[in-house]
């Protein structure tokens, strides 16, 4: 009993002692390390992977439950060279920037929130490098900072229990998360809305970008093409992944999916073009790639395709894209 | 006549191709890909997919070449790209223009099609199956005697002799009586090798990505560099053991899986896919053991097993053991890989005579 009283003061004492006593009775990251300090507690969430998937959801959800919510800041060429220097050099790109987002919110905040996306669909997986996530957080980057985690896995229970879950690990009332699980659902859904169209022009050429929500949406990888492409004065539509029932198909992942499923029922009507936006040593990407070009190929749909890495250069980025679309005005 | 081309899984072809003769058809295979169906592989397909993909890939169509008309691989499983291998193989062969079958093997009803599609009836199909059981018992036993034995043996290359000739005969042996009898053996030739007993060799583990595990070509025959430096090895990779999990799976619902998850479980709680959990457990597993090293081989890019190696690297730190994080891609050449297998073991001696006494190092187990 002794050690329960000391728990409240501090847990930090306890790390690595494998208590399985205290792991019953306590949070799961109370017992990892760290120290609580009750509601107005700073909450760091990295701004990539799940941020993008679930747009909104995270802030609004612990803002409500009296936590505040610091999210790094989006990526620039600053945070991908801490990423080539902190990072495995065999990650994905978004992984790299993944471990300097992180990189940058441990130390300012209380405890960081790394969820493990299994499944954010049902019937579906995520990209299996989403499982070891929090671990790998606990091992590397977020080391004796505390690693809020669940398991978001659609397969075993929807997102709302999930959440519901997530705020019984922070011992909150089960009201206030469910109020709270209410405001960050609609902000999501309104965030969702907002993230489709990059701007409306009538009568332009129409443009479809697609590729993973935190490819597309992140500033370093994406926003050298959207600039080009609004200084250009295209419009451009970002692939939206707010509809959770794409038709199944012999592919499992649910992005990937997602991306096959519009390309599949895509009319030539509606985009003068696509393009693709991929990153380098992207695993998923490296076996759908193929299959989407054929699928516009197929439409007849003009196609582009970018990969990004770090090296990336507006001055590639820019002739890549102009060709592209100059290619398109001769077509007729 | 026949022939059916059946994946490279190293050694164990040899049992593989003892099933498929089952269905009365031969079997076009080898244990290692060739390095011309590599490049093969590589020329076909897409630039980004992992090298595997393209070892397959490659064995297929150079099968197809040889006039070969069907061939086999495992069905849509797991969670990383190993799932749409068949998918995108298909594809690409189709595109090629070439005529080979492939069937897909997995858990798709009580008889799958490539069955169906010969059905050689039951008995004739029943007892190669046991047959096939058995030659991979004998090829796990073998390999197991190989890792000592080549990392004390006095004259260089004896061992790998030694095992050649027993995989010969074990390919050619068409009885279980026969099998049985190579299995009987196997300790005593083994034992007739020239060792030095006196010797304490370094111990070191070898996880990973499996088809660089098992493949001699893929891996740039690790395990023999690093026996003939006088390493002793135990590769995770051992077939009868693989299937003894799926089995269990099936019947038992009590694996070593779960066994792997509780050891790693300070470190992933999460499977991964691919062998990613496996990697971890087994390291942790190791270093408790007293092993003076461990070798991580995948493809590079591999998805499961590079999102592990934070870790992998955790895991080294924490347990005081030396993990070696080697990647292969087309571009690998055997001179780099020989190189740094040797510095690592120059590390491994150097922390060895540092600290001669590590402790529990299970003799002769
Ligand atoms: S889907 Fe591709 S980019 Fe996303 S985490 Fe997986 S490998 Fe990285």
């Amino acid at each position: 009993m002794i050690m329960i009283k000391r728990l409240h003061k501090s847990v930090g004492v306890y790390i690595d002692m494998g208590n399985q006593f205290l792991k019953n009775i306590s949070p799961e990251w109370m017992w990892k390390s760290g120290h609580y300090s009750g509601s107005s507690l700073r909450i760091g969430i990295p701004r990539m992977f799940f941020y993008y998937i679930y747009p909104d959801l995270w802030e609004t959800f612990f803002g409500e439950l009296g936590m505040e919510p610091v999210v790094s800041r989006p990526s620039t060429r600053k945070t991908v060279e801490k990423a080539s220097q902190i990072s495995e050099t065999e990650h994905c790109l978004p992984n790299k920037l993944f471990d300097a987002h992180l990189a940058e919110v441990v130390g300012k905040v209380d405890m960081v929130f790394v969820p493990r996306v299994l499944s954010t669909i049902k019937n579906h997986l995520s990209c299996p490098k989403f499982g070891p996530l929090p671990d790998a957080a606990r091992a590397d980057i977020a080391r004796g900072t505390e690693v809020l985690s669940i398991d978001i896995d659609e397969n075993k229970r929807p997102l709302s229990k999930t959440l519901l879950l997530l705020g019984k690990k922070l011992n909150i009332q089960k009201s206030k998360t469910l109020s709270a699980i209410k405001s960050a659902f609609i902000a999501m859904e309104s965030a969702n809305k907002k993230m489709v169209l990059l701007n409306k022009k009538k009568g332009k050429p129409r443009f479809l970008l697609v590729g993973h929500p935190y490819v597309i949406h992140d500033n370093f990888i994406a926003g050298p093409i959207l600039s080009k492409l609004e200084s250009m004065g295209v419009e451009v539509e970002l692939i939206s992944f707010a509809d959770d029932t794409p038709a199944k198909s012999y592919i499992l992942w649910s992005t990937a999916n997602k991306i096959y499923h519009k390309l599949n029922t895509l009319s030539s009507e509606d985009y003068d073009g696509v393009i693709q936006l991929t990153v380098f040593n992207c695993g998923c990407d490296s076996m759908m790639i193929d299959t989407y070009r054929q699928l516009v190929k197929d439409k007849n749909v003009p196609y582009m395709y970018l990969m990004v890495d770090e090296h990336l250069a507006q001055s590639g980025i820019d002739t890549r894209v102009e060709a592209f679309i100059d290619s398109l005005r001769w077509r007729g | 006549m026949t022939y059916m081309a059946i994946p490279n899984i190293g050694n164990y072809t040899i049992a593989l191709a003892t099933a498929v003769e089952s269905l009365g058809i031969k079997a076009w295979a080898s244990t290692a890909t060739t390095p011309e169906a590599l490049k093969l592989g590589i020329a076909a397909a897409p630039e980004t997919v992992c090298l595997p993909l393209k070892a397959h890939l490659g064995h297929f169509i150079e099968a197809d070449r040889a006039g070969v008309e069907y061939a086999f691989m495992v069905n849509s499983v797991g969670t990383c790209r190993l799932r749409y291998y068949r998918h995108m193989i298909e594809h690409i062969l189709k595109d090629l223009g070439l005529k080979i079958k492939i069937f897909g093997l997995g858990f798709d009803g009580f008889k799958p099609p490539i069955v169906r599609h010969f059905d050689p009836g039951p008995i004739t199909f029943l007892k190669p199956l046991f047959h096939t059981a058995l030659k991979i018992k004998v090829i796990d036993k073998l390999e197991v005697a190989a890792w000592r034995t080549r990392a004390i043996e006095i004259t260089h290359g004896d061992t790998t002799l030694l095992m050649n000739k027993l995989l010969v005969e074990l390919s050619e042996s068409k009885t279980m009586a026969r099998t049985r009898a190579i299995r009987k053996k196997v300790a005593g030739c083994f034992a007739e090798i020239p060792v030095d007993k006196e010797k304490k060799p370094l111990k070191v583990g070898l996880v990973g990505e499996i088809s660089f595990l098992r493949d001699k070509c893929l891996n740039k025959n690790i395990e023999y560099i690093l026996g003939s430096q006088g390493i002793e090895l135990r590769n995770f990779f051992l077939l009868g053991e693989e299937l003894k999990n799926i089995t269990r799976i099936v019947f038992l619902n009590q694996n070593k899986r779960k066994y792997l998850s509780k050891v790693a479980d300070r470190y992933l709680q999460c499977t991964v896919g691919g062998h990613a959990l496996d990697s971890v457990a087994h390291s942790i597993h190791c270093a408790d053991e007293g092993y003076d090293g461990m070798i991580h081989l995948c493809p590079s890019g591999c998805m499961p097993e590079v999102s592990v190696r934070p870790i992998l690297k955790r895991v080294s730190k924490d347990k005081d053991i030396p993990i070696l994080e080697m990647s292969y891609d087309e571009h690998t050449c055997d001179v780099g890989i020989s190189t740094r297998l040797e510095a690592f073991a120059d590390v491994l001696m150097e922390r060895r005579k540092k600290q001669p006494a590590r402790p529990s190092r299970g003799e002769g187990n």
